[in-house]
């Protein structure tokens, strides 16, 4: 079996797996029948209703599916690159969300307190967004370099203090939006017209600026990895820092920067929400794409393009789970799936004694250790 | 005065038995060297099962029943995790995503977004003669787990300390390897160790629906699977030290719900944030001032590999 | 083996030592063949049962616990209890009184972390004894021993046998193991080729024995033709050089030294006496405390490994896994390692592919590299030849000094013999070599020079014609004054 393939073929096999335990799960609680149906409106309301399109219907039964899964697939991707790319230095970036946090916020504060021509603003945003992503993770990545923290343990505490202090005071306390006619609002200021992402389908369809934004992220980040010097030597770092070190490759630098770029692209799938969707930082921002990321990242294999192609597939389900609750079936059910994917990609060593059992003789397949 | 005094005490009792319970989960695992971060999950099963559990069964049964669903999902860390040598984080991790999703998943499709039917609360028990005393009254009125929770951590300080089942399982999260030349099992000590921390953190999911609340709520625990990670750091991996941690973070939370009620002008000054924010700040501190490595088990996060002697 | 003997289990590299033992001791199982205790036959499951049939083991790295007590150590996994508890008091007693009666002085109290390596290999020994061992293994033990802690060991090894125990003695120093054995047993390629008594042999037969074919390694039997012509400029000239050894005590204390262009110069030493601090001080990796020192026209202090490189020094490191290759890159990552930045590696800040793919062919092809397959995984590659890869990337570099240790460990005869000569040959290019090995015949067949290194310190220096194996051998072990021959 090709490299490649033996690398991609885990990961694929953990989702379908997934999609089959989730099918007699749906099948269980309601009945079989429902579970296809439910599994059929999942697609459909991911790429859009293709037979009731060919039947004659408008074609927001196309576009408006595409925009969800296109908005939702671009913030996986982007927390998914985030989570990525601290793999490839050799870190693990639980911190995602709180990064995100951070990015929302400045974001928001950018496209509602800054008044700027419509050519700069977006990208002042989002400029914003990235760097205030890429400062609260490098706090995490000062304390590894320097301290010896771990930075699963610094990472996760971050979460809680990002969502400590945005949620539960600058958003409500001294960035609050000020009241409009009359009304209270939750949440910042609405952002100014000029730093809004244009959509790109009509406004039937929330694809906006931020799904290309974030491919093109991932194509960049993939060429820097694979092509620039800078990116070998943080893939170095990560596969073995003691060597790169003797090599003469900035250690402490690589890891740094590449925790910060984490942070930045976590800051901007901050900003895609809420330049693209929400229009202000909301009362909270419930939504933990920051650790779908860790399950978009793990599951493409930590390979920027495979986090993509995960992202575009959970984007697909996600966008379509609110269509299975026509059925009876909760919208969380793509979590669930995305979740047990994650866990089954978890057990990678499992898929490989197995698939290595099938494809050598079963006596040497026994090799693990009794540990 | 001593009226304030008494109703803080007596809410930090009453809020502290989870995360007390989960953080030595935490601190079981990972002197044993197997990183807890899928305590956040293995609470939420439990209290999910519990809940469920108590709808038909006695409640203290039902509390049984969720340490069990809790030891349950921690049996699938370690299969992954100690049988297979998975990433430790990634396994945890994943299994917080799946306790997520499946119970916002199975609560809506089997009682709808409110959470399930209440059920009866364990019993609180009043001493008789202690409830009349001021502030030491607070001790008294609360259900069993409390007092569990108190006695608990001295217990297991004493396990790991006083007893050879301790002395090897801190060996294990040092050097395995010393411990798999003496010819004892690294991966049953290990095991066991990932059980009982699921069992505990099933325990401390359990009393959150059975003593805390009345029923399993849609977040429940809401992140605090992840601040008994906080306290076991804060009590620098000892028993006793995450139980003082935990109880402390709980009385600062009272401290906080009772000020917001009791003095918003304080609130003005100090905001809820930042309050909120103050347990994890305090154990990012901690780090930064005296780094991981002096106070975490040596060899956690790593598999043991027999063939890499 | 014989009850109450000391028998002596040597062989090179991958000889299958210490798996032997290994088996022996239950941590792996034998795929075939019986082994018979007492007349016996036996299987051990795992270390547990040979355990309880008497048998004790020292590791080569030690596996004690770092962060318990010396009694806790020796008792774990049979601790004495009170009332179901550790019972500590009498554990220290029961540690106190083995170590009493072989004649250790350890404090059974203190942190095994404390303990200077000496101490914990004996807490080692006390391990396996106060377990009852009758049988005891010691898997290189002298390895990371100063020479008066090897001397130490010897003794309490024929203690040993002097009480009736029965010591297994793994080794490839062949000089410690006849000064210690009965009995010698040689180990080639995973089989037991010969069986000797230790006063009817000579270092020279074991050596043959070991290598199968005759005199030693091409190495030794190498002539010394190509000696060195005249050095040329200076290239390296320190003067009381001093650093911080990794266990935070002084590892150098005080070393004046020179390298020209176009001489090998050797180091030689017992293991743990300042080489390894030494290579890592030249190439950037460890920092000087102080000494003052030029290394090709710029100061040593503050040095960088990027600065090194720059310079113009070339670095073979000892821990090639660690530090030399990253396994899980490309071969021709692994050739671009270090040289990233330049051409014909890079343009500007773009890798560039094709020349490093050019380039690394043609030295797979020049170093004999197997398979000669640029994009294969480093680790799919066999040690030999991921050594190779090393090399020929260190010496593709043009280096003007380069620092090489340990650069034969592990190889079969003949990757050795070509590391050699590109050794040699880069040498007679004008490449000033700093050799470091812990082998004295690879440091004599190869070095135009050698300066002799104990505790930290320069205890003498021989040029090529002042050769003389027992000189240098006393001052390896510290037992002459500094000095110059």
């Amino acid at each position: 079996m090709p490299e490649r393939v033996r690398q991609l073929l885990p990961s694929v096999l953990s989702v379908l797996l997934a999609l089959g335990v989730c099918w007699v799960l749906i099948a269980l609680t309601l009945e079989p029948g429902t579970a296809t149906d439910a599994y059929l409106q999942m697609l459909w309301g991911g790429i859009g209703n293709w037979p009731a399109y060919l039947d004659g219907a408008a074609a927001t039964v196309i576009t408006r599916p595409l925009g969800e899964s296109a908005m939702k697939a671009a913030l996986l991707t982007l927390t998914g690159l985030s989570v990525a790319v601290a793999f490839k230095v050799g870190l693990f970036n639980i911190g995602a969300q709180g990064q995100m946090l951070l990015g929302a916020l400045a974001a928001a504060v950018v496209g509602a307190q800054v008044s700027l021509p419509g050519a700069l603003h977006v990208p002042a945003a989002l400029l914003g967004a990235a760097l205030a992503g890429a400062a609260w993770a490098g706090i995490a990545g000062l304390l590894r370099i320097y301290r010896g923290v771990h930075e699963v343990i610094s990472t996760i505490m971050l979460n809680w203090v990002a969502l400590s202090l945005v949620d539960n005071w600058l958003v409500v306390g001294p960035l609050r939006g000020a009241a409009e006619g009359g009304q209270s609002i939750t949440g910042t200021a609405e952002i100014q017209a000029t730093a809004v992402l244009p959509r790109l389908l009509g406004e039937g369809s929330r694809l906006n600026l931020g799904f290309p934004l974030a491919l093109v992220a991932a194509l960049a980040v993939w060429v820097w990895l694979t092509r620039t010097r800078s990116g070998f030597e943080t893939r170095a770092v990560g596969l073995g820092a003691e060597a790169a070190r003797a090599a003469g490759i900035p250690v402490a630098r690589r890891m740094g920067l590449a925790m910060a770029l984490a942070g930045a692209m976590a800051g901007l799938a901050g900003a895609v929400l809420v330049l693209g969707t929400e229009g202000r930082y909301p009362g909270t921002l419930g939504a933990p794409y920051g650790f779908d990321g860790i399950a978009i990242a793990l599951i493409g294999n930590n390979h920027p393009l495979g986090a993509t192609v995960s992202a575009l597939f959970f984007g697909v389900l996600r966008a379509g789970g609110t269509r299975m609750q026509l059925l009876g079936v909760h919208k969380s059910f793509p979590e669930l799936i995305q979740g047990l994917a994650l866990l089954f990609v978890a057990g990678r060593m499992v898929w490989l004694a197995v698939l290595r059992r099938r494809s050598v003789a079963p006596a040497a397949s026994a090799e693990v250790p009794r540990a | 005065m001593l009226e304030v005094i008494h109703s803080l005490l007596f809410s930090t009792l009453d809020a502290a038995p989870a995360l007390i319970f989960a953080a030595l989960g935490a601190v079981l695992s990972e002197r044993a060297g197997v990183i807890a971060v899928g305590m956040e999950g293995m609470m939420r099963v439990g209290a999910f099962c519990a809940a469920v559990a108590a709808l038909t069964m006695p409640t203290p049964l039902a509390v049984v029943m969720g340490m069990l669903a809790g030891a349950a999902l921690a049996g699938v860390h370690g299969f992954l995790s100690i049988r297979w040598r998975s990433d430790q984080v990634v396994s945890g991790i994943a299994l917080n995503l799946v306790a997520l999703a499946g119970g916002t998943f199975l609560l809506e499709s089997l009682y709808g977004p409110n959470g399930t039917p209440p059920i009866q609360q364990l019993t609180r028990w009043n001493l008789p003669g202690l409830s009349a005393v001021p502030v030491l009254g607070a001790l008294s009125g609360h259900s069993a787990p409390t007092y569990l929770a108190l006695l608990l951590p001295f217990a297991f300080q004493g396990l790991l300390t006083r007893t050879p089942l301790g002395l090897r399982l801190r060996a294990v999260g040092d050097k395995p390897q010393a411990v798999a030349t003496l010819g004892l099992s690294v991966s049953a000590l290990r095991w066991g160790a990932v059980l009982g921390s699921g069992l505990l953190a099933g325990l401390g999911g359990a009393v959150l629906s059975t003593a805390v609340l009345d029923r399993f709520e849609q977040h429940t625990p809401a992140g605090l699977g992840f601040m008994a990670l906080a306290a076991m750091v804060f009590g620098r991996w000892t028993p006793v030290g995450a139980f003082l941690a935990a109880t402390f973070f709980a009385f600062g939370n009272a401290l906080r719900i009772g000020l917001v009620s009791s003095a918003p002008g304080l609130v003005e000054l100090i905001p809820q944030g930042v309050l909120l924010a103050l347990p994890y700040l305090l154990t990012l501190g901690v780090l930064t001032l005296q780094g991981q490595r002096s106070s975490a088990p040596a060899a956690l996060g790593t598999p043991y590999e027999q063939e890499s002697r | 083996m014989h009850r109450g003997e000391l028998l002596a289990v040597v062989g090179e590299n991958g000889a299958g030592k210490s798996s032997l033992m290994n088996v022996l001791y239950g941590l792996y199982q034998p795929d075939a063949g019986v082994l018979s205790l007492d007349g016996q036959p036996v299987r051990f499951k795992s270390p547990r049962d040979a355990i309880a049939r008497g048998i004790g083991m020292v590791h080569q790295h030690f596996m004690l616990v770092p962060t318990l007590s010396v009694a806790e150590n020796v008792v774990l996994g049979r601790e004495p209890t009170r009332h179901g508890l550790l019972d500590l008091e009498r554990a220290v007693r029961e540690v106190s009184a083995t170590c009493a009666r072989f004649g250790f002085q350890l404090e059974p109290r203190a942190r095994v972390d404390t303990l200077s390596v000496g101490s914990q290999q004996k807490v080692e020994i006390v391990k396996a004894l106060h377990r009852g061992a009758q049988v005891l293994i010691l898997d290189e033990p002298t390895a990371v021993l100063t020479p008066q802690e090897s001397d130490e060991l010897a003794r309490v090894m024929r203690g040993l046998v002097a009480q009736g125990h029965t010591v297994v003695l793994i080794s490839h120093k062949l000089k410690e193991v006849l000064g210690v054995a009965d009995r010698i047993a040689v180990m080639r390629r995973g089989r037991c080729v010969a069986e000797v008594r230790a006063a009817d042999t000579t270092a020279e037969q074991l050596a043959a024995l070991m290598v199968g074919e005759g005199p030693r390694a091409p190495a030794a039997a190498a002539p010394a033709s190509a000696v060195s012509q005249a050095p040329g400029e200076p290239l390296l000239d320190v003067r009381g050089l001093q650093a911080t050894g990794d266990n935070g005590r002084p590892a150098l204390r005080g070393v004046d030294l020179e390298v020209r262009a176009g001489e090998i110069v050797g180091i030689a030493g017992v293991d743990g006496n300042g080489q390894r601090e030494l290579a890592e001080v030249l190439t950037g990796l460890r920092s000087l405390t102080s000494g003052s020192g030029t290394l090709l026209g710029g100061p040593l202090g503050g040095l960088t490994p990027a600065q090194a490189r720059t310079r113009g020094v070339g670095h073979i490191p000892e821990d090639r896994h660690h530090r030399a290759v990253v396994k899980a890159l490309s071969v021709e990552e692994n050739v671009a390692l270090g040289r990233h930045t330049r051409p014909p590696f890079a343009k500007g800040p773009w890798i560039d592919f094709k020349g490093r793919r050019e380039r690394t062919r043609a030295l797979t092809v020049a170093y004999d590299v197997r398979p000669p397959d640029p994009e294969v995984a480093l680790r799919a590659l066999s040690g030999g030849n991921q050594q190779k890869v090393v090399v020929a990337r260190e010496l593709d570099a043009r280096p003007r000094l380069l620092v090489v240790v340990q650069p034969t460990r592990g190889l079969d005869v003949g990757a050795v013999a070509q590391v050699h000569a590109k050794l040699r040959e880069a040498r007679d290019q004008g490449t000033g070599v700093l050799l470091v090995s812990l082998d004295l015949e690879e440091v004599l067949a190869l070095s135009d020079r050698v300066y002799v290194f104990f505790e930290g310190r320069v205890t003498g220096h021989f040029p090529r014609h002042a050769f003389d194996e027992r000189e240098l051998g006393r001052r390896m072990l510290g037992t002459l004054e500094p000095g110059h021959a």
